[in-house]
């Protein structure tokens, strides 16, 4: 079993910009990106037995993570569990870039006016994934895919332009 | 706009002092509907057992005659039988896992379904232990307060009486209805709205 978690932490730790990268586009404020992560994290260690190796780890964490961002529950800020843990995650507050990724503090701050299925959208094309790729991972077809995605690029584009940026 | 170079900064993005640490996976509470659903279903299944054991003793407390006595722990049986139907139903959903790996329009319909099962299932519940202690109550105005109910139903009218026994069934309708939305309605309404999200073409 600890053989089993440590395998499973190696593999998350290197591929943990996954979970760092959904949890700011789906939670806008720092501590909500912080329980978002924790939740993808249970998540990925409750699924990870049914990983067989069949598809790639990183493919396999797209789907959980996203997934998971898509029905997740924001926690009742009055009753948030008091589980002790020390957390080492760096969640950056989207104002907190500025000067060094301008793009992408604006970038952030634009998606958090998009729908959870466009976030999906544009989170996995940003990780360079194909039309049949984002299709096979949101079960649609690629056609519908290919237009979601154009909708949505163009939805982005507008709520940038219209926050004062362009790029 | 030019999305390749966001591109290129989005993967050139590093998030370093990102350490998941093993501290984190101790934590064992999930926030999905599914599971706040059966958090909840697991409170309910602690107060109706206390109330099923409270229901034990009511013959005792309100000293029933001996008819009336038999028809309670008819009645009482039926509702336990009912209960632990439904329970077993409800535990089975409680342990039954969930895989995230799935794509995500079967993984979102999943969770959709599967919790509204379980909501129209505890609805059915309640309706059927509702209406049994209705039917309850009146046998025992019929069989302990045979001539007060005789003198009522003396001077009401049918039909005044069928439109009471609709509008009851009614109310009963909406509370339970109104109660289960209250409980659970917003977190099928959030799975909804992603399943929506994603239909929408």
């Amino acid at each position: 079993m600890k053989e089993t978690e440590n395998i499973f932490l190696t593999l998350i730790n290197q591929h943990a910009a996954i979970i760092h990268k959904i949890s700011k586009m789906y939670m806008n404020d720092a501590e909500e990106q912080r329980d978002l992560f924790q939740e993808m994290v249970l998540q990925l260690l409750k699924a990870y037995p049914s990983f067989k190796g069949n598809s790639k780890f990183t493919t396999w964490m797209y789907r959980v993570c996203v997934n998971t961002a898509l029905i997740y529950l924001k926690k009742d800020r009055r009753k948030v569990d008091k589980t002790p843990f020390d957390i080492h995650t760096d969640v950056i507050d989207v104002n907190e870039n500025e000067g060094k990724e301008e793009k992408l503090t604006y970038l952030y701050a634009a998606v958090q006016e998009l729908n959870e299925i466009e976030k999906a959208l544009i989170f996995l094309f940003l990780e360079n994934q194909s039309h049949r790729e984002i299709a096979e991972n949101l079960g649609i077809s690629e056609g519908n895919a290919r237009v979601k995605l154009n909708r949505t690029k163009e939805k982005l584009q507008f709520i940038i332009k219209k926050n004062g940026y362009e790029f | 706009m030019n999305f390749d170079d966001l591109k290129k900064e989005w993967n050139a993005e590093t998030t370093e002092g990102s350490n998941i640490s093993s501290d984190m996976l101790k934590i064992k509470q999930s926030h999905t509907p599914i599971d706040k659903i059966r958090a909840k279903m697991k409170h309910e299944f602690f107060y109706q057992l206390a109330f099923l054991v409270f229901m034990v003793f009511i013959p005792f407390i309100a000293e029933f005659s001996v008819a009336l006595n038999q028809l309670y722990f008819m009645t009482y049986a039926i509702i336990c039988g009912f209960t632990a139907y439904y329970f077993l139903k409800f535990y089975r959903f409680y342990k039954n896992s969930y895989d995230m790996s799935m794509d995500t329009r079967k993984n979102i319909l999943w969770f959709y379904y599967e919790m509204k099962l379980n909501i129209e299932l505890y609805k059915a519940l309640t309706y059927i232990i509702v209406f049994i202690i209705v039917g309850f109550m009146s046998a025992y105005f019929l069989i302990e307060k045979a001539t007060v109910f005789a003198k009522i139903l003396t001077r009401l009218s049918i039909v005044y009486i069928l439109l009471n026994c609709f509008i009851t069934v009614l109310i009963i309708g909406l509370i339970t209805e109104l109660w289960a939305w209250y409980c659970y309605g917003k977190y099928l309404k959030q799975v909804k709205k992603v399943v929506d999200e994603l239909d929408y073409e």
